[in-house]
């Protein structure tokens, strides 16, 4: 139980921290900021004359789907950078500025200390993925009627998204400088994006190699699978048949579609890979000298 | 209950080819205050930094408190100031308090942080962030997160390297009545002066090795003789202490104009420029 408390305790600490750093307050601005212009632009969108009549229901459901999936993407990222701008101050900024030392030299165990970082910063990236990704929806929602086919689905793979990328900037926090610990996991990230593209390539070509490299890449680094898993969940079902029609006719490959759910392998695997990424800095952290 | 608070047995710590800290054997007696005295890079810090369990030996073994460094129930009764003191410059010294105060999980928080916030002066300020604290101020409270709970033995890593003179009077003040209660105090210092008047017994370390331990006087070695300011300037005269007020007497009798008296005795300062730079 005081385990369980003092990792609470430091998760606690990281969230204060986020809000007294006035984080959050620029987080929240910025967020309404492109609510806003998503309202504005949604609001343009039903209300569009084409020849002298507005555009028909079924097709400004058909576009605001497609803008819904576009701003996923560019929201995928934007939590990728900022799981990992967080994460890994949160725990190697107190080691290198020397704070982390009168704290262990009290009855916490080091584990206690990674484990309440991570779960804080879980929960910060949670909690923004929920408040902003269902805040633009439901400005979709309000104005053109469209609502994505799994849009809780779709926030949770967003989340599971940004909680490999904390757990990787996390667990290299434990032992290299904040820098390098929030910059390796942002381009690992886009590096896994890649992978996702190549795989995608390789499966609608018919090459084998070249889908191996990307299930390769998905599998050391999961983030790219749990993105196309969430861009499964908001597809329409018209536009994973248009994608796998044209996948399998061979008429072109659509490497931002999604034409299958992920696996539940591969969801087991991001899981476990969570796991052992974190173990990872656990050890990484308990023998480091301070 | 062991009558020793520290034990180091051939304590040591390698950094690759560097020996940061070579066959450390010490003993500090409960309720003692020793002073442990090194130049820069003398291993002075990493010694404290293993003895908190902060740092793992490449050699040898210590216990603190009769349990082997690290013991995580001992790190209770342990209070910490380390050389690089930084709290969290976005809380209050309060909250940084009360956060200490949770991990130590302590019944009387409220108090226990009220108490040490007057024994560093910082009662005032408490409510106010750490970053917009002075370095001595954060100095103070790196002093009062240690004290937090009325620990058993004290590590102060360069207790007053932040502070003015009042601030370095203040610590003394607060070193000697921790010595008063009992409790053990390991110093870790720079300024020799500090070290002479308030430890019972010094531990000099040089390169990672320890080069002089014992108290001071036998450091300094005795007293002998003294040295006396007459009109044209200091002499000194060598005798016995209880000469001393004979020759005074003798000195007035023959007509001499005294103007100052003191014991010609080595310092710790001079003691230890000896050492290590023999060393």
């Amino acid at each position: 139980m005081k385990a369980a408390g003092n990792v609470l305790l430091f998760a606690g600490l990281t969230l204060r921290e986020l809000v007294r750093r006035k984080l959050v307050a620029a987080v929240v601005l910025l967020t309404l900021v492109i609510v806003a212009f998503t309202a504005w632009g949604m609001h343009r969108l039903a209300t569009a004359v084409v020849d002298g009549a507005p555009i028909a229901e079924p097709a400004v459901r058909g576009t605001a789907a497609g803008i819904v999936m576009m701003l996923a993407f560019l929201f995928s990222f934007v939590i990728a950078l900022g799981a990992a701008l967080i994460g890994a101050p949160a725990m190697a900024e107190s080691i290198a500025n020397g704070e982390i030392l009168a704290v262990l030299a009290r009855p916490v165990r080091r584990t206690e200390v990674l484990l309440g970082r991570w779960l804080g910063t879980i929960v910060a990236i949670t909690l923004y993925v929920a408040a902003a990704g269902g805040l633009e929806l439901f400005v979709v929602r309000a104005l053109t009627g469209y609502v994505p086919p799994h849009p809780l689905t779709a926030l949770a793979f967003l989340a599971g998204d940004g909680a490999v990328v904390t757990t990787a900037a996390i667990a290299l926090a434990a032992r290299l400088p904040a820098l390098a610990a929030g910059i390796v996991p942002a381009l690992l990230y886009g590096l896994a994006w890649i992978g996702g593209v190549v795989q995608s390539v390789g499966l609608g070509l018919g090459n084998v190699r070249l889908a191996d490299t990307g299930t390769i890449v998905a599998l050391l680094f999961p983030s790219d699978a749990l993105w196309r898993g969430a861009l499964y969940a908001l597809e329409p079902a018209v536009f994973t048949a248009v994608a796998a029609n044209a996948n399998a006719s061979g008429a072109g490959v659509n490497p931002f579609a999604e034409t299958s759910p992920q696996a539940p392998a591969m969801l087991a695997w991001a899981c476990g890979w969570i796991v052992v990424v974190l173990m990872a800095g656990i050890v990484a952290f308990r023998t480091r000298d301070l | 209950m062991p009558d020793e608070a520290i034990v180091a047995r051939e304590l040591a710590k390698r950094y690759g080819r560097i020996d940061a800290l070579h066959d450390l054997s010490l003993r500090v007696a409960r309720g003692e205050c020793l002073g442990f005295l090194g130049p820069n890079g003398a291993g002075k810090s990493t010694a404290v930094k293993m003895l908190v369990g902060l740092v793992r030996p490449t050699g040898g073994a210590a216990d603190v408190l009769g349990k082997p460094v690290g013991d995580r129930a001992t790190r209770a009764r342990i209070g910490y100031l380390p050389e690089l003191f930084r709290y969290p410059d976005w809380l209050a010294a309060r909250e940084v308090l009360a956060f200490h105060a949770r991990l130590l999980r302590l019944h009387d928080a409220a108090r226990a942080i009220d108490t040490v916030l007057d024994e560093v002066g910082l009662r005032e300020r408490a409510g106010d962030r750490v970053g917009t604290y002075s370095k001595g101020m954060q100095q103070r409270l790196g002093l009062a997160v240690a004290l937090l709970g009325a620990p058993e033995i004290v590590f102060l890593d360069e207790p007053t390297s932040a502070l003015d003179p009042v601030g370095r009077s203040d610590v003394r003040a607060l070193i000697e009545r921790l010595r008063a209660r009992g409790t053990t105090v390991f110093l870790n210092s720079h300024l020799l002066g500090e070290v002479e008047r308030v430890c019972d017994r010094v531990c000099v370390v040089d390169r990672g090795r320890v080069v002089a331990e014992g108290t001071v006087d036998a450091l300094t070695g005795a007293t002998r003789g003294v040295r006396v300011q007459l009109e044209d300037g200091w002499r000194e005269f060598d005798c016995a202490p209880a000469e001393i007020p004979d020759l005074i007497a003798r000195l007035v009798r023959e007509g001499a104009r005294i103007h100052a008296v003191e014991p010609n005795q080595t310092t710790l300062e001079d003691r230890f420029l000896a050492l290590v730079r023999h060393a």
